[in-house]
């Protein structure tokens, strides 16, 4: 910097720059209701571009993330895109998952034309009807039984005359065959051959006769034995015959039915193919049909059943689904359980869709926060877009910490665009940290915070402000309360130029307006409603403020508005509580002395300030070495500290402050302490803007006026930051009356001379002739310790 | 004819039970409940059985298993008894108040038939053993009876109307 060129005199800003009020005569209508609703959102015309593209390309990896603050309406806008292309696209298909016969625990998916599935469930759930009674009647039917009986009649007799042979081989040797509890036995026969012989009879036969029985009995036995050997084969092959008969009868009371449904979905393969399999196990399982018996997940013939997952009946247009609670289940799905018998069963029956079910052939909205704090949401969500079908798999299976039965549905093909809606901060964390996500989201929706406010943008807002009204059903409002609202939402932008579009706020504002103007009986919402809205906003959570005003005021936390004193400055600093931010001064204090030339922040050796509050600090060690005795060292030692601060600092809006302090400290220049400061400031001095601006000034302005407004206070602000001007009216009204001054400063020496009422080039030559002390100092303490040595002489 | 039999009161009920071929006691007292008839259970020992169980060398071969095993004349009794009562605590169960009664015949199925129809209760009807009470009945008068004859229909295993002379 050129030190021989005079600063010039900063002066104070007039009231009409302190803040840019709205011109309600300016406004062209009696009320809101006159204006035609802006339904789209000012200021967001980048976001609606890339939300056009996005929506409209229909291309792999082509996902969006929309991304902004809270409460900019970026769910809205989404919604109103997606739902506008929405419209113009056809329904998507139905899908149904039905029983699997090959893989039961495969559960087949099928695809039907849109809106089609409920018939074909109820389709299906007829036909199971029709068959129960169709199978019932021809198993009744005479021709069956008949049938039935010759197969069972053809067993008996085939049984019997082999026994009968036996038996008639036995009675030709004169051996009775004899029916047992159990079977049969061989035993001789008595004299004249009416039945067995007696016990005591066969005792009188001769040893020989005895032994010739006893063997031949033991002949027909094993002959008897092979008989009975064979008989389950006799049976079984009657099994089969019955079993053909069954499948014979069942096949012609089933065909008719199956083919008539057939043929109303002769244009759907898959269908026929499931049906011809339905046909299939109809007949292995006709059995089923004669008694349905079991209910619940054992019921037989619930495998017919068809379980529609999703349907478009009653639809028109793509589906926009917007799953408020994405957890995996959500999202992809579940497969639930029935308890049966103490244990957890389950079938394709209990299978239910996820958001992306819903939202297939069309669009999904998420919130990208909530998706990824809910365990395994995110993997499964990736895993879906990148392989493009929903494979449904519980958390339990996924983790394979769960061995309960469970199911492994077919896939079905996804197509559906994922709009994430999202913070900035998780947009880019996302992209630097998730190599998919790159991959999947390529569409970045950026909303802004603000928009322009020019000439003609009051009347645009005002059609804004009408559309919420009338969406809200909310009373109207008259150009007073508009014009009220414009300044506030110019005040949330932090800018007299620009003006919010935060609509959350703007709904908030308006609701509460309404509130108001409801409690005083008007029709229509009055500035007087608006200003009564805000207060009541402020009201609700400026207890820490007034706590702080208070502490100050009792002389509890030390601030001068009065007097002058050396290396002591009053900062300021912004205080955010929630959605309520204020301004609170702070003294600033610096100590100098001779030194190493280092400035001490006590802040960040006690920890207590963060790290850009350092690299201010480090700033001035850099404007001191940078500016002052540039020929020697600089032999300063400085400490700077916010008093009575007990959390933590942080920001650089307050190195200015510290730097006037240390100039004071060092030229020994008393400082103004009506006034406070704020701005940041660079090494060569010049002071550049913060955030906050308005709630600093009235900070510093609430204290002054409680202890008396005199006219001699105010605030330094950094030029830069005269455009963020929306202070309150009192501020403003105050500053006409001349009462209280915001002054802009664009450098240290326009700062240091207001403070201190001493042209620059004097400040600045007591601190370099301070400097140069300390240097001379220094350098003679040097020259003194390099001739005395500092250790004891040892004696020769 | 099972149109006419229908139309007949029967006066008894004569279920033959005998081992091996027992028919199920709850249908015998099904029906002796809707016909209001009277019910005489009739568990025939075959005294055939008997004496062949008492040969040194009496076996069985097994229906179903098809093994052979040795039989000896008080474990058939005891057998014989032990299905006796149970098919007599069936009716029991079954019948609850209804008229009824049951007794244990040692002689051949068509002698204790035969001694069971000489008590009176015309008509009768008979439920051979191993027979099925609710299949076609055949019709006899009592008359055309004879032992040989019974002996037959007794084999036959069909339920049999046998009407007074």
């Amino acid at each position: 910097m050129d030190m021989t060129a005079l600063p010039v005199p900063a002066v104070a800003l007039e009231p009409s720059q302190l803040r840019r009020s709205c011109d309600a005569a300016r406004l062209q209508f009696k009320t809101t209701a006159e204006l035609e609703p802006l339904e789209g959102a000012p200021g967001q015309a980048r976001a609606a571009q890339a939300l056009e593209f996005g929506v409209g390309m229909r291309r792999e990896g082509y996902n969006l993330f929309a991304m902004g603050p809270e409460g900019y309406g970026r769910h809205s806008l989404v919604l109103q895109h997606l739902e506008a292309q929405a419209r113009r696209m056809a329904p998507p298909a139905d899908w149904c998952y039905v029983f699997n016969f090959k893989e039961p625990h495969r559960p087949r998916a099928l695809c039907l034309p849109s809106g089609q599935a409920p018939a074909f469930k109820a389709a299906m759930a007829r036909l199971v009807e029709d068959l129960s009674a169709a199978i019932a009647a021809a198993f009744e039917s005479d021709e069956y039984r008949n049938r039935h009986r010759e197969i069972e009649g053809e067993l008996a007799e085939r049984q019997e005359s082999a026994i009968n042979e036996i038996g008639e081989r036995a009675k030709a040797q004169r051996i009775a065959l004899i029916r047992t509890p159990s079977g049969f036995g061989f035993g001789p026969m008595n004299k004249d051959a009416s039945g067995v012989m007696d016990p005591e009879e066969f005792a009188r036969l001769a040893p020989g006769e005895q032994k010739r029985y006893e063997e031949q009995v033991a002949a027909l036995q094993k002959e008897l034995g092979d008989l009975f050997h064979l008989m389950p084969k006799w049976r079984r092959e009657a099994l089969d015959k019955m079993r053909n008969l069954d499948r014979e009868v069942t096949r012609a009371a089933v065909n008719s039915l199956i083919d008539e449904l057939n043929s109303a979905y002769a244009t759907l393969p898959d269908v026929q193919e499931y049906l011809r399999q339905v046909k299939e196990d109809t007949l292995e399982n006709a059995a089923a049909f004669r008694q349905p018996g079991a209910e619940g997940a054992e019921a037989p013939l619930r495998r017919y059943a068809v379980n529609v997952l999703i349907e478009h009946s009653g639809t028109s247009g793509a589906p926009v689904i917007y799953e408020d609670h994405p957890n995996h289940a959500a999202i992809v799905g579940r497969i639930e359980h029935i308890s049966q018998m103490g244990a957890l069963v389950t079938d394709f029956t209990l299978i239910k869709s996820g958001a992306l079910h819903q939202a297939n052939g069309g669009y999904l909205v998420l919130d990208a926060l909530k998706v990824l704090t809910q365990p395994y949401a995110w993997e499964a969500l990736k895993r879906a877009l990148r392989s493009r079908e929903i494979d449904i798999r519980t958390l339990g299976q996924e983790l394979g910490i769960i061995s309960t039965v469970s199911l492994e549905p077919e896939p079905i093909p996804l197509d559906v665009k994922v709009v994430l809606v999202g913070e900035r901060w998780l947009y880019y964390l996302l992209h630097g940290w998730d190599t998919d996500f790159a991959e999947l989201f390529k569409v970045a929706v950026d909303f802004e915070e603000d928009m322009p406010r020019g000439a003609q943008d009051d009347e645009l807002y005002a059609r804004l402000i009408a559309g919420c009204v009338g969406r809200e059903k909310l009373r109207p409002l008259d150009p007073g309360a508009v014009a009220r609202v414009i300044e506030h939402q110019a005040r949330d932008a932090g800018d007299a130029h620009k003006l919010s579009v935060r609509m959350q706020t703007l709904v908030d504002l308006l609701r509460e307006a309404d509130y108001w103007a409801g409690a005083e009986h008007h029709d229509v919402v009055g500035e007087q409603d608006v200003r009564r809205a805000v207060e009541a906003q402020i009201a609700r959570c400026d207890r820490l403020r007034q706590r702080l005003q208070e502490h100050i005021v009792r002389g509890s936390q030390l601030i001068d508005t009065e007097g002058s004193r050396v290396a002591q400055v009053n900062g300021l600093a912004v205080l955010q509580l929630g959605d309520f931010a204020f301004g609170s001064p702070h003294r600033i204090t610096a100590r100098v002395r001779l030194g190493g030339g280092r400035v001490l922040d006590i802040e960040r050796e006690s920890e207590l300030g963060g790290p850009i509050h350092s690299k201010g600090v480090l700033i001035l060690s850099g404007y001191l070495s940078g500016r002052y005795v540039l020929n020697k060292p600089l032999s300063l030692s400085a400490s700077l500290v916010f008093e009575q601060s007990y959390g933590g600092v942080e920001g650089d809006s307050a190195s200015s402050a510290e730097l006037y302090a240390l100039l004071s400290a060092l030229a020994e220049a008393p400082v103004r302490q009506s006034l406070a400061v704020t701005g940041s400031v660079n090494q060569h001095g010049d002071i550049q803007a913060i955030g906050g601006v308005n709630e600093k000034i009235e900070g510093f302005f609430d204290l002054c006026r409680t202890r008396g407004l005199t006219g001699s206070q105010g605030v330094l602000i950094p030029d830069a930051n005269v455009k963020n001007l929306m202070l309150r009216d009192d501020v403003v009204e105050a500053a006409a009356q001349g009462k209280f001054a915001v002054y802009a400063v664009r450098s240290v020496d326009e700062g240091m001379e207001l403070l201190t009422g001493v042209p620059a080039r004097e400040i600045h030559a007591r601190v370099e002739a301070r400097l140069s002390e300390f240097a001379e100092r220094a350098r003679a303490f040097a020259v003194a310790a390099g001739k005395k040595s500092w250790r004891p002489e040892r004696k020769k | 004819m099972a149109s006419r039999a229908q139309e007949i009161r029967v006066g008894r009920i004569i279920a033959c039970f005998a081992p091996g071929r027992a028919a199920a006691p709850e249908a015998v007292a099904h029906l002796a409940k809707q016909m209001q008839a009277e019910l005489l259970g009739l568990f025939i020992e075959d005294a055939e059985l008997l004496r062949f169980a008492a040969l040194p060398f009496a076996a069985e071969v097994g229906l179903a298993s098809a093994a052979r095993r040795t039989l000896d004349l008080a474990a058939v009794e005891r057998l014989l008894r032990g299905q006796a009562a149970s098919v007599r605590e069936a009716l029991a169960a079954s019948l609850g108040g209804h008229h009824w009664s049951f007794r244990v015949a040692r002689a051949s199925p068509a002698d204790a038939v035969a001694a069971a129809l000489a008590e009176g209760y015309a008509p009768s009807l008979v439920i051979p053993p191993g027979g099925n009470p609710l299949a076609e009945r055949r019709i006899v008068r009592a008359a055309d009876l004879d032992e040989e004859q019974l002996r037959a229909l007794l084999a036959a295993v069909r339920p049999v109307l046998i009407l007074p002379e």
